[in-house]
């Protein structure tokens, strides 16, 4: 399997957010040692929210499911994390406008035109202690292997180890920053979450393709 | 010091929705629910003036629905409890706002605040929305140094934007003229917080912090954030001697200056308390040579049960003066 299409996309939306689910508590107690508590509660139902929507749409094209996607978490999470996790999701779907199928250079495309968008809106670097710790890495590792398989498991090992390597960082970007060394020890809630989005896609990966086979 | 974690409200699911039904029950002549879920004013401003427009997340009541009516605001966009809403309900706001002369869109600055206001003014060019502009502004000198002021997040001082912002938006003044007064304010306003205790998360339930019994946190956010560091709680005069004199200094406040000052309650403070502390607010800038033109003391943004209070000066000239006497008609900002 070398392609993907609506159905597949459709079916890796549904993954993430059960994913995410699973996470929801863990997730509230990363954010409760950075942030306000809540980003579990708030990204679990923004993609609970984004798995209905994609899973109503009629024959969508593919940029339509990532477009979907990123309205119902801009809209229905709000905060900082729903425009930076929409905005991951509203570039992606605009990298691939117009594709039917995404070979590995559409999806190469995704990913670049993601993390642009991501670093563009919140002006996050790496070793800023945010988000872009586990996307940049894992958007580099998908697009350095050509087998489709092989970039999704190099990018769910990528984004987990950015998120780990949150945990040494001084925050730069966020309501985190205001902790300043006090923040040390504890993982970044949005890089987490980036990886277990690359996690459930991964997954998904091997389910379908052993199913296949 | 524990903070109290059972509130009481519905499901957690319901508490925006819930609190927004209530308070405009309450005060129906001046603000009313949209089916939308906006909070606007209950009869609008004139046409061919200038609208004001806040989106933000709830839990600091009365900030910022009890800032919406005469000479004040005209459409707040409530989020979720310490939550930005998202961009298509600014822009929704926006629209309801509108009476043809323009929109500003302001932002407490909080990445979450600033990230969704720059999407929905997005949203308002791909919609042909060309009379809408945002202004960015903060107050808070323990979250970047001086010389880093964009950098600064929003806090209670905003106070004194939101009041004379709202009255210059009564008169004549265009889109370019009400963001530079905006603007004006903001560079003239600092605010140091302090906190004694932690609050709850009404979503997830859990205390948003540990906080001994013993020390205070001085330089505080708005949702608990941390600021400059702990240290032994004080009395209330050695609080003030620890947090006006960096205040002085930011802006530099100078001899001969006019102010005004605030001093915001997180939420559980006593009036008693506030009265101490304004005493020593009073002493420490009669001594320093500045004038207070008028005082504000109470809860104008809060951060839910939060043992604490915010200390704001504003410099003000003549034009500040009367935009600040001029009539607010808020739920919770009242001038006569």
């Amino acid at each position: 399997m070398s392609e993907i299409g609506s159905d597949d996309l459709k079916a890796m939306v549904l993954a993430i957010a059960a994913r995410i689910a699973d996470s929801r508590e863990r997730l509230n107690r990363l954010d409760a040692a950075l942030g306000d508590g809540d980003h579990g509660a708030s990204i679990s139902g923004a993609f609970e929210l984004a798995a209905s929507e994609v899973a109503d749409l009629p024959d969508p094209k593919p940029s339509e499911i990532w477009l979907t996607t990123a309205q119902s978490l801009m809209n229905g999470m709000g905060g900082a994390s729903g425009a930076l996790f929409g905005t991951l999701f509203l570039k992606g779907g605009a990298a691939i406008r117009g594709k039917e199928r995404l070979v590995k250079a559409d999806l190469n495309q995704l990913w670049a035109a993601s993390l642009a968008g991501v670093k563009a809106r919140g002006k996050a670097e790496i070793g800023d202690k945010t988000m872009v710790d586990a996307l940049e890495p894992a958007v580099l590792a998908f697009a350095a292997n050509d087998n489709i398989a092989d970039a999704w498991a190099a990018a769910a090992e990528a984004a987990s180890n950015g998120a780990e390597s949150t945990r040494a960082l001084i925050a730069r970007q966020g309501r985190a920053k205001y902790l300043g060394e006090r923040g040390i020890g504890h993982q970044d809630p949005g890089a987490t979450t980036i990886a277990l989005m690359f996690e459930a896609l991964d997954n998904y990966w091997r389910e379908m393709t052993n199913g296949k086979a | 010091m524990s903070a109290r974690v059972h509130k009481l409200i519905n499901q957690p699911e319901n508490i925006l929705s819930d609190m927004l039904d209530g308070f405009c029950a309450a005060y129906g002549d001046i603000a009313r629910l949209t089916d939308e879920g906006l909070v606007v004013r209950a009869t609008p401003k004139d046409p061919g003036k200038v609208a004001l427009v806040i989106g933000c997340g709830s839990g600091h009541e009365p900030a910022m629905i009890g800032w919406i009516g005469q000479g004040l605001f005209d459409v707040n966009i409530a989020g979720e409890i310490f939550t930005a809403p998202g961009p298509e309900r600014i822009l929704q706001g926006i629209k309801a706002a509108d009476r043809g002369a323009g929109v500003l869109v302001c932002v407490s600055h909080h990445a979450g605040d600033l990230l969704n206001a720059e999407l929905a003014l997005e949203l308002c060019e791909m919609e042909g929305l060309s009379n809408v502009d945002m202004v960015v502004l903060y107050d808070d000198i323990s979250s970047a140094p001086k010389g880093r002021e964009p950098e600064r997040r929003g806090t209670a001082g905003l106070f004194f934007v939101w009041k004379m912002l709202g009255a210059f938006c009564e008169g004549d003044g265009d889109l370019a003229a009400a963001k530079a007064l905006a603007e004006k304010v903001r560079d003239n306003t600092r605010s140091l917080a302090m906190s004694l205790s932690s609050c709850a998360s009404p979503v997830t339930g859990e205390v948003m912090f540990e906080m001994p019994e013993d020390e205070m946190e001085i330089g505080m956010g708005l949702h608990g954030e941390m600021g400059m560091g702990r240290q032994k709680a004080l009395s209330a005069r050695e609080t003030i001697d620890l947090m006006l004199p960096p205040i002085l200094e930011d802006l530099p406040f100078q001899a001969g200056d006019e102010v005004l000052v605030l001093l915001n309650n997180s939420g559980s403070m006593t009036l008693m308390e506030l009265f101490i502390l304004y005493k020593r607010v009073a002493e420490k800038l009669a001594q320093a040579g500045i004038s207070v033109y008028k005082s504000w003391i109470g809860p104008y943004a809060t951060t839910q049960e939060m043992a604490g209070f915010a200390l704001s000066l504003c410099r003000v000239d003549d034009e500040l003066k009367a935009l600040w006497d001029a009539p607010a008609k808020g739920a919770y900002m009242k001038q006569l």
